[in-house]
């Protein structure tokens, strides 16, 4: 009787939810079945007799229950089939590219002078920034190169017309340290360099140099190896076999040229280092004395080294680039192919 | 310089080195040798000028044969045997500054025959370099290429007078040279000049008119001394480098100049049979000053090094290179330097330091690591600043250019500025280097233009120095930031916006202000970058007529700031604030304003009106066309308003945002 027609109600509706095609039917099968106003809310349990209202309550009870978890379970069924279609009709062409743009390179100097900075601030060097119009005097007389000095022709310079000149090495920064900081004293000085010199492949009129100077009271020949091949080490990414010999400059004495065994055939001989074994890569020495005092540091208390590095050098070895003019170019050709 | 190696053989008897193994002791001990040639029976060994700088010693084989010697613990067999024979002297010597010529010496020869020289004479001397020209000629060069003493031969019956006086050309002074070239002098040329006027050129090259010919009988022989600078100054001013300059310019030794002769005598005698002496030796000199002995210890000779010594190696290597040494206490020396190294080369200790520590040979240094104290070094704030700058505008798409100090006149007036504002290059070797730089903008148009070729777009920027005249002060060094980006295709809008973008990601809240336009700059789209208060700089596209109209299609713009500036500006201390933990509330307002409006003045509009409870003011979206008067834009701008301390009440929003439609419905046309 009521049961009965409670449990013919909850087939009808069990039907009705599985007939559903879409949430909103089925949406319309809960107001109509469970709703405030719906088929199950007819029944007035309350207003049975005893004896059946016990049954009665309990299969509307139980109706409710499995009409609700009907309802459920298709609403989730549903909502998943919404979401599953959402998901397939967002389907991405992860093939194509992607828009913006793309990290541009530093300059491959940048790249070379940045790694060594880093190394000698790490060694508790300082670096140093000099003006590249330089005066006569820092460039030159302070370095121990008086006028008419015969070194004078080593470095073609450029003359300008307000009577000083583009420097030609970045030695002038030692001088401008000293004087600065006074010792004792760990110091480079990167920086752009001007010679006035044709260009070929070889050779620039403008370059990169990293000047480089400690100043202490015990510096000797055995530190300065030391720190070059410590420099040299981890520029190449392994152990740098180094010489020392005799080289000529006039700010240091004694003075050398500093060779690096051939990186390219590891000392046998080859192309790159003229069968020699031996690549010659910076000059170096020891602080003359003249070029202290000139600088206001009493030699007999202070002595030091200094080197001089090729920036351009060192990054044409690094990326095998065998035409100095590239640099200057201005051609992204060339330049993008540094980027990390 | 070239070194023949059967000379130096001759000079080191029973050298036992090979040319190559020789060229390697050389390199490592003395000065740098470039190569090796085989010429006939010899091996010339190449030695790089500028490594003899400081040697005048080694401008000839017989320095260098020492060297050889000591090296190879050899004997050196000194070539100059003869003695000059005392006697009158034929003709007279006048020196009018010591100064410019320490020493001029000069031998007279008679009965000369001026003939071929023998095969082997000739052979060495084009060997090294030099061209046999004739036997008088060719004694001449071989006692320089063997002692490093420039000789010269005068034809006596070309002279006039018996005296030859070494001064100072007077002006207006001719001097025709062996070479066919007639220079004109000056006072600060060091002339050798008879009664009648200028012979030669001091150091530098002998006179035409006395010059040795076929039939010359008589001879005067030269050889002297002259002060490097003069020399130097001379062949700089008259761009003539000649063998006797080079070599005198390295300061020659006084001393050298009667070996010369007595090595000149017996190889006359040799090559010109029959030639005769005539009286002894005319010799005029200043004081020749002997030059102070060295201390020198073996314990700082260690300390500098960085390596053990005996007393007895130090010893051995000094008197190996012809050093007097004196040990006064042991492990003390007292060092006396021979005259062919003590012109300029060597003074002081540390000169001798070198003497050791080469001929010890460096590679018996072990490297060492100093003791020294662990300091923090002096920061460099720009350094980091513009590592900073180059990080980010790579990490934006731009790659890093470097360009030449160098403009044109052409190409700082194509960017408006006069040739006055630059310092200018007086010796400029390739054209396009007259002026240095006083902006980067010339050099990034032309990256521009040769990068358009390739490319469809690019970015692209540079951090150089731009150069500003100051009269004869050293000039402003300003480094500046410049930024291209270039668009074949497209309406210019992209390039402009990326560049705006990479100003704001390098200077937060920076802000670009409409500017009259200069005449490289799109007359529409030019803008002064400012922050914080302060121009900085300009953003701007391109004038079409610039560069890029020339057959070149597309458009770039261009971002150019003052690092300095931006360094300087950028310097705050930052410090945390805490945000307000009440809700904001926002709301959106469109504007409707003439077209050429710029919005940030409908910003700083609606900005201002909100006041102080405006939290954030934010750009949404610009609309122009229908249903908009064609000269008329709607801009839109989210408000969020809020207060540190409270929620604010509807009634208080409403009241902004009444406000802020009261300030722009009253806008100005």
């Amino acid at each position: 009787m009521v049961e009965e027609q409670i449990q013919k109600l909850q087939a009808a509706a069990l039907a009705r939810i599985e007939d559903a095609t879409d949430k909103d039917a089925l949406e319309q099968v809960r107001i109509d079945v469970l709703g405030r106003k719906g088929s199950l809310a007819q029944f007035d349990v309350g207003k049975l007799p005893p004896e059946e209202r016990k049954i009665a309550g309990r299969a509307l009870n139980a109706a409710k229950q499995e009409l609700a978890a009907a309802f459920e379970t298709r609403q989730h069924a549903f909502a998943a089939g919404a979401l599953d279609a959402r998901l397939k009709d967002e389907w991405l062409d992860l093939t194509l590219p992607a828009p913006g743009p793309r990290p541009g390179s530093l300059h491959p100097v940048t790249i070379i002078q940045n790694e060594i900075e880093d190394l000698f601030t790490s060694l508790g060097f300082a670096v140093l920034d000099g003006p590249e119009v330089e005066t006569e005097y820092h460039n030159f007389d302070a370095l121990n190169i008086p006028p008419e000095h015969p070194a004078r022709d080593m470095q073609d310079t450029f003359w300008l017309s307000n009577g000083h000149l583009l420097r030609t090495h970045t030695s002038p920064v030692q001088v401008r340290g000293m004087e600065r900081l006074g010792p004792p004293l760990r110091m480079i000085a990167p920086g752009r360099v001007f010679r006035n010199e044709e260009v070929d492949a070889s050779h620039e009129h403008t370059f990169y140099q990293l000047e480089g100077m400690m100043i202490d009271r015990n510096v000797s020949v055995a530190n300065l190896i030391y720190f070059m091949k410590t420099l040299l080490s981890a520029i190449f990414h392994r152990e740098a076999v180094v010489r020392l010999r005799p080289g000529y400059f006039p700010f240091v004495e004694p003075g050398f040229e500093l060779d690096i065994r051939c990186l390219i055939c590891g000392g046998p001989g080859c192309p790159v280092c003229k069968q020699s074994g031996w690549v010659e890569l910076l000059p170096c020495g020891l602080v003359h004395p003249n070029v202290l005092r000139k600088s206001g540091i009493d030699p007999d208390e202070w002595g030091g080294f200094a080197f001089g590095l090729g920036l351009t050098r060192l990054a044409m070895m690094r990326y095998g680039i065998d035409d100095i003019r590239l640099f200057a170019s201005g051609d992204l050709r060339f330049l993008r192919q540094f980027s990390r | 310089m070239k070194f023949s190696y059967n000379w130096i053989r001759e000079l080191v008897p029973g050298l036992n080195a090979e040319p190559l193994e020789l060229m390697r002791l050389i390199t490592m001990k003395t000065a740098e040798c470039e190569g090796l040639e085989q010429v006939g029976s010899d091996t010339v060994i190449e030695v790089d000028n500028k490594s003899l700088t400081h040697r005048p010693d080694l401008w000839g084989h017989y320095g260098m044969a020492r060297e050889v010697a000591a090296i190879t613990h050899g004997t050196l067999r000194d070539p100059v045997k003869a003695s000059l024979p005392a006697g009158k002297a034929p003709i007279e010597i006048n020196i009018e500054d010591f100064k410019l010529c320490p020493r001029y010496s000069a031998l007279v020869f008679e009965n000369v025959t001026v003939q071929a020289s023998p095969a082997w004479m000739a052979d060495r001397l084009e060997a090294v370099g030099l061209n046999a020209i004739n036997n008088i000629v060719d004694v001449t060069n071989y006692v320089m290429a063997e002692l490093a003493q420039p000789m010269h031969a005068f034809d006596q019956d070309k002279l006039h007078g018996p005296v030859i006086f070494v001064r100072s050309a007077r002006l207006g002074e001719q001097v025709a040279a062996l070479n066919d070239e007639s220079y004109n002098l000056s006072p600060s040329n060091l002339v050798i000049a008879d009664a009648e006027g200028p012979i030669a050129l001091a150091g530098v090259i002998g006179g035409l008119h006395s010059a040795i010919g076929p039939q010359t009988k008589r001879i005067v022989l030269e050889s002297a001394n002259f002060q490097a600078s003069s020399v130097r100054k001379t062949s700089v001013a008259l761009k003539l480098r000649t063998d006797a300059s080079m070599r005198f310019e390295k300061s020659q030794d006084p001393l050298n100049t009667v070996r010369g002769l007595a090595r000149a005598w017996e190889l006359l005698e040799q090559v010109s049979p029959g030639i005769r002496l005539v009286g002894g030796l005319a010799d005029s000199h200043g004081e020749l000053k002997k030059p102070a002995p060295i201390e020198l210890s073996v314990d700082w000779l260690q300390a500098k090094l960085g390596r053990e010594l005996e007393a007895r190696e130090v010893l051995s290597i000094l008197e190996s290179l012809e050093f007097g040494v004196e040990e006064s206490v042991p492990g003390h020396f007292l060092v006396t330097v021979p005259s062919w190294r003590a012109t300029k080369d060597i003074s002081i200790k540390d000169d001798l330091l070198e003497e050791i520590g080469r001929m010890v040979g460096y590679e018996s240094i072990t490297p060492r690591a100093p003791l020294i104290e662990a300091v923090v070094p002096p920061g460099d704030g720009s350094r980091n600043y513009l590592r900073h700058v180059r990080e980010m505008s790579t990490a934006q798409g731009f790659t890093e250019v470097y360009n030449y100090s160098f403009v044109t006149d052409e190409m700082a007036r194509a960017f408006r500025m006069t040739p006055e504002e630059h310092v200018g290059v007086t010796n400029p070797i390739a054209s396009g280097q007259t002026l240095l730089r006083a902006s980067l903008l010339p050099a990034i148009l032309r990256n521009i233009l040769d990068n358009s070729r390739y490319f469809q777009s690019f970015r692209l920027f540079e951090i150089g120095r731009e150069i500003h005249a100051r009269g004869q002060e050293l000039p402003q060094e300003i480094p500046h930031f410049g930024a291209a980006m270039y668009q074949r295709e497209g309406d210019g809008r992209e390039s402009l916006f990326e560049l705006k973008r990479l100003a704001e990601c390098l200077m937060e809240g920076c802000e670009t202000s409409l500017a009259e336009a200069r005449p490289f700059e799109h007359p529409e789209r030019a803008a002064v970058v400012a922050w914080r208060g302060e121009d900085v700089g300009r953003l701007f596209e391109l004038h079409p007529s610039v560069g890029i109209g020339g057959g070149v299609e597309g458009r770039a713009a261009i971002l150019d700031l003052d690092l300095i500036k931006m360094e300087s500006l950028g310097d705050r201390e930052r410090r945390y604030q805490p945000w307000s933990r009440f809700p904001v509330s926002a709301f959106d307002v469109s504007v409707v304003a003439g077209l050429r409006e710029p919005s940030i003045q409908i910003e700083r509009r609606l900005a201002t009106a909100a006041g102080s409870d405006l939290v954030q003011i934010q750009f949404l979206r610009e609309y122009t066309g229908a249903p908009l008067p064609p000269d008329c834009k709607s801009v839109t701008y989210r408000l969020t308003v809020g207060a540190a301390d409270r929620t604010l009440s509807s009634e208080e929003v409403g009241a902004v945002r009444e406000r802020v439609i009261g300030a722009v419905t009253k806008l100005p046309d």
